[in-house]
């Protein structure tokens, strides 16, 4: 008998002690994101701020699996010392900690010692950002510091090659307004050889956020003739050899921003963020004249559209508010030089040169600059402040990551002729309902 | 007193399974109950804890069977298991024919085990991206591979077609199942007793006869454990399927274990079909053991019956030398 | 020997040299890649020559959450844990099936044998949300507690038992006036040593290799195994670091190959012992 004790005493014993390094250090932030991009930002308010005394723990796990939406809602729900403190959220999904199912884990900015409606107004915060994250109860609890409004991002070599001009706004009347003018682009491009784009994705996030509606209207899965033109528009685009047939986020798609493809890709649609974190990693140089770096110039695309954008939330039962607020609110709302948002536009968070990007704030944007050198030395602000009008959140909805993976994989059957347009449109009903329980109309 | 002391002896019996069936009781029985009752319930959504029972208590189960999805996963699930296991079953039985021959063995057995076993013990999250990253595009190494030998002009995106998915997951089930289902077989064939091969010989059978005639029906009882085992192993398929492709193609690799996963850890967190969902599947696992254990049954009473026999024996000894003692005393 | 055997028995040795290599040579250009630049991997997937980039990879590695110390050290105390109660348990309850003669004991391990096909990915989503009502979620324990009861191994220890341990042995330690645990712990266990080092090594495995459950149970990355930071591995935000992914696999296959090459003659002799259940 005293074996038998002896043997559950230790067990339990090793059970308290396994449970006992759940206890956190009482002077952690736990941040989650699915990029490095916000646990780098906290790292520099760290280095600015030697007194904050608070240790930054950070989880990354990359959206490209769908892997972090589970992983995070699990940690929110999971509470205790070591949920998330800070947590980040993409457009995709963003709404879902806002306004959806976990909003209820969200704290109101106001409750982190943030004064909300002054800074707001200072700072001339974009209304999308606001509005998107702002909970059914009328609380701020999420922000953005980027403006994702979209451009058409394209090689000027190829341009000149094409049209004889690289001329930012020679080129928008060539590739728009419109997809009729964009395809007619595509095949003159494809005269010379060149794919208009890498692959369908390029131009889905096109369609996705200049449709009317988004997925889910009352309740129910609503197919946007904007968003189901897509399918149109990607076979056109596949049948006619008129990109690469890469997937955003795969090899193949970066290999074209090198110029590495199977054939040469005149260009990408995307926010400020795409040109910075995505095509200039990815070019295969760091300076004018290596890979395809300062062959770059940025135009209006032929439909207005945004991409992306991260929102800071903070955890309603964070122990730590007043820390938590004051990383939230230099993040989102300090529109001095001191505040990330400047350093941010201007690319020196990391020292001078730094990667620049359009950000939330107007005041901030008034006072930077967006020269590039990977730009050929254009000032992308120019195109992307315009183009910030076309952000906003009316079609976004709390699935948007789950529902667009599903519609884009239907998308490619088709487009493989493995499917007819309404084989492809019925199994991405079906998917919707069975994965997600929301019925079609 | 003699009785008493026999009854007092029952007793550790019980202390001894104690352990084991509080455990079970725990983290088994509870859990298994508690998602039968949650496939009755409305449970669903990440941040909820309540729920109620349906007015129709058999609506999740209505919503699962007539799934397509679920079909679709059943039916992927089973088509994988069958195109790895006939392949499997077929090689592991060859090998095992080579290794337990008596005359003309072949050298390096021992090394050759060893390594066809290997792929087995490593993890199959590790396994699973492994391979997705060898079937990389534009350049993983076997695009580099198929276009260097000039059977591919150009790199191909394969893992986009659903076949070519499948059959690499089918391909590395069977890569990693085939040498644990070889030993088990040799362990078969080696139980089987020298005497009867020996008189096939003296008979005048040649190998193909002895194997088909005597190898195989002896190891009957292995062969069909290593079939119902394999089969229930492959109803629960979940580590590759989600790290290869995460069910795409079009769902072609979606298998029954990542459609649970999915709809109750993922989305809008459906428990209840989840819930539902598993208690299928539990049922047709439960079928196939039951299978199992039919064909299996005789063996073990057999067994019981010996050792229960084997016990009154003890007991009449343990009686008989107390007795002596009591005499001596 | 005449040329008909010959020439099977070198097709019987192609084949098994073939074999042999499709075991190997994944892993190798694993390891391979594990050391190469991702330029060098885009250039050219393929390799037999290391490179000199694998202190770069690791870098880059663990600048994506990834800790292979942590990973490693929380699969190691889940697996060694769950091993420890599996075993020892099992073997206790195997004890008093053969030993004990009680009321129910048939009946038991019928019982047993039924419960041995259910699969943990059944129970999955009630023994979730018991530890979340109970706040359990991101504790090791509960992956390690639960081996207490392993149906398929209290089965196997029983029938090993049955031919390993003599009831005289039992019964004349009774004799010498030892109590029933310590009969248990000093006789039964050594005993049972060759059946507990096959079990352990399977547990081990098993539980090292478990994907499904830490997954659903564990969310804080301080609790993370080395299976879900391999599958987290895929991930990558703005480019593909196939060089830091093939150097994360890499590190998690290394110990398991140690260990097998190490083990290899018992682990194999132990497959064969298993099988010998049916």
């Amino acid at each position: 008998m005293k074996k038998l004790a002896l043997a559950f005493a230790c067990t339990a014993m090793a059970a308290s002690v396994l449970g006992m390094t759940a206890m956190a250090d009482d002077n952690v932030i736990n941040v989650w994101a699915f990029t490095d991009e916000v646990p780098g930002m906290i790292e520099k308010f760290k280095e600015a701020h030697p007194d904050f005394g608070y240790e930054i723990n950070s989880t990354i796990i990359a959206t490209t699996e769908g892997a972090y939406q589970p992983a995070l809602d699990q940690a929110l729900m999971a509470g205790g010392e070591e949920a998330p403190d800070i947590y980040c959220a993409e457009a995709a999904f963003v709404l879902k900690y806002t306004q959806g199912d976990m909003a209820p884990f969200a704290a109101a900015y106001k409750d982190l010692g943030i004064d909300v409606d002054t800074l707001l107004s200072e700072g001339d915060i974009a209304q999308y950002t606001v509005d998107i994250g702002t909970n059914p109860d009328g609380n701020l609890v999420g922000l953005g510091y980027q403006a994702t409004g979209g451009a058409f991002i394209y090689r000027r070599s190829i341009a000149k090659d094409v049209w004889g001009t690289d001329d930012p706004a020679e080129i928008a009347t060539k590739i728009g307004p419109g997809w009729e003018k964009f395809f007619e682009a595509a095949a003159e491009l494809k005269e010379k050889g060149y794919g208009i784009v890498s692959g369908d994705g390029d131009i889905w996030h096109a369609v996705e956020n200049s449709s009317d509606a988004g997925w889910i209207v009352d309740g129910k899965l609503h197919i946007d003739p904007k968003r189901e033109e897509f399918l149109d528009l990607s076979k056109q685009l596949k049948d006619n050899g008129y990109h690469n047939d890469t997937q955003d986020w795969q090899d193949a798609w970066f290999a074209d921003m090198k110029g590495e493809g199977e054939k040469q890709i005149f260009g990408f649609f995307g926010p400020a963020w795409l040109i910075n974190y995505t095509l200039a990693p990815n070019c295969g140089g760091e300076a004018v004249g290596e890979g395809t770096y300062g062959d770059w110039a940025i135009c209006e695309p032929p439909i207005g559209f945004f991409w992306g954008g991260t929102w800071v939330l903070a955890n309603k039962d964070t122990a730590k508010a007043d820390a938590v607020g004051q990383i939230i609110q230099w993040i989102t709302l300090d529109t001095s030089e001191d505040g990330l948002q400047y350093k941010w536009a201007n690319g020196t968070l990391n020292g001078e040169g730094g990667t620049k990007d359009a950000v939330a704030s107007g005041t901030v944007m008034a006072k930077s600059d967006g020269t590039l050198d990977f730009l050929g030395g254009q000032n992308m602000f120019d195109v992307f402040v315009p183009a910030n009008q076309f952000a906003n959140g009316k079609n976004l909805t709390q699935y948007d990551e789950t529902i667009n993976m599903y519609w884009r994989d239907q998308v490619r059957e088709y487009t493989a002729g493995n499917k007819t347009r309404e084989e492809a449109l019925e199994g991405f009903k079906q998917q919707v309902s069975e994965n997600l329980g929301i019925e079609a109309e | 007193m003699k009785k008493k002391k026999s009854l007092s002896y029952a007793k550790w019996g019980y202390i001894f399974v104690a352990p084991a069936t509080i455990a079970f009781l725990i983290f088994s029985l509870y859990p298994i109950l508690f998602t039968a009752v949650l496939g009755f319930t409305d449970f669903k959504g990440v941040a909820t804890t309540t729920f109620h029972f349906l007015k129709d208590p058999f609506e999740n189960y209505k919503a699962i069977l007539s799934s397509g999805l679920f079909r679709k996963a059943l039916a992927n699930t089973f088509g994988m298991w069958i195109c790895n296991f006939i392949p499997q079953i077929g090689l592991a039985l060859l090998l095992a024919a080579w290794f337990t021959r008596t005359h003309h063995n072949l050298k390096g057995q021992g090394a050759f085990k060893v390594l066809m076993y290997m792929p087995n013990i490593i993890t199959a999250a590790t396994v699973a991206i492994l391979f997705n990253a060898l079937f990389g595009y534009p350049m993983g190494p076997v695009n580099d591979i198929l276009v260097k030998l000039g059977i591919f002009a150009k790199p191909v995106e394969m893992l986009r077609n659903k076949m070519v998915a499948r059959g690499v997951i089918v391909f590395i089930q069977f890569w990693m199942w085939y040498g644990y289902t070889m030993i088990v077989l040799i362990s078969g064939i080696l139980g089987i007793s020298p005497e009867i091969f020996e008189s096939a010989a003296i008979d005048g059978a040649n190998g193909w006869q002895t194997f088909w005639k005597i190898t195989i029906p002896n190891i009957r009882t292995i062969l069909l454990f290593t079939l119902v085992t394999s089969l229930i192993g492959g109803l629960q398929m979940f580590d590759i399927p989600r790290l290869f492709q995460n069910g795409n193609p079009d769902n072609a690799t979606l298998t029954t274990s990542l459609f649970i996963y999915n709809q109750a850890f993922s989305g809008s967190y459906m428990y209840n079909r989840a819930s539902a969902a598993s208690m299928i599947m539990f049922v047709i696992i439960c079928f196939f053991s039951a299978i199992m254990f039919y064909f299996l049954r005789d063996k073990d009473e057999i067994a019981e019956n010996k050792i229960m026999r084997r016990q009154e024996k003890e007991y009449r000894k343990q009686l008989k030398a107390q007795k002596r003692m009591e005499a001596g005393r | 020997m005449n040329r008909k055997k010959l020439d099977l028995r070198s097709i019987e040795y192609l084949v098994c040299i073939l074999l042999a290599v499709l075991s190997i040579f994944p892993f190798w250009i694993m390891i391979v890649n594990a050391t190469r630049s991702t330029t060098q991997i885009q250039q050219h997937a393929i390799s037999m020559i290391p490179s000199t980039y694998a202190l770069n990879n690791f870098k880059v590695l663990t600048g994506k959450s990834f800790k292979p110390i942590v990973g490693f050290t929380n699969s190691l105390i889940i697996s060694i844990g769950a091993t420890a109660c599996a075993v020892y348990f099992s073997t206790m309850t195997a004890y008093g099936l053969v030993v004990y003669r009680w009321r129910g004991r048939q009946a038991y391990f019928t019982a047993v044998m039924a419960v041995m096909m259910i699969p943990a990915q059944i129970t999955m989503i009630g023994f979730y949300q018991m530890m979340y009502r109970l706040h359990l979620t991101n504790r090791l324990s509960m992956l390690i507690l639960p081996a207490i009861a392993s149906p398929t191994m209290i089965f196997f220890m029983r029938q090993y038992m049955v031919g390993a341990l003599s009831l005289e042995i039992v019964q004349s330690a009774r004799i010498d006036g030892a109590g029933e645990f310590r009969i248990f712990n000093q006789i039964a266990l050594p005993i049972m040593k060759p059946a507990i080092a096959t079990q352990a090594i399977f547990s081990f495995v098993s539980s090292w290799n478990d994907l499904f459950r830490p997954l659903v149970l564990l969310t804080n990355q301080k609790k993370y195994t080395m299976p879900i930071m391999v599958s987290l591995l895929r991930g990558d935000i703005y480019k593909t670091e196939y060089g830091s992914v093939y150097l994360g696999l890499t590190l998690t296959v290394i110990p398991l190959m140690i260990v097998y090459f190490l083990l290899s003659k018992y682990i194999i002799a132990g497959v064969a012992l298993g099988s010998v259940k049916g």
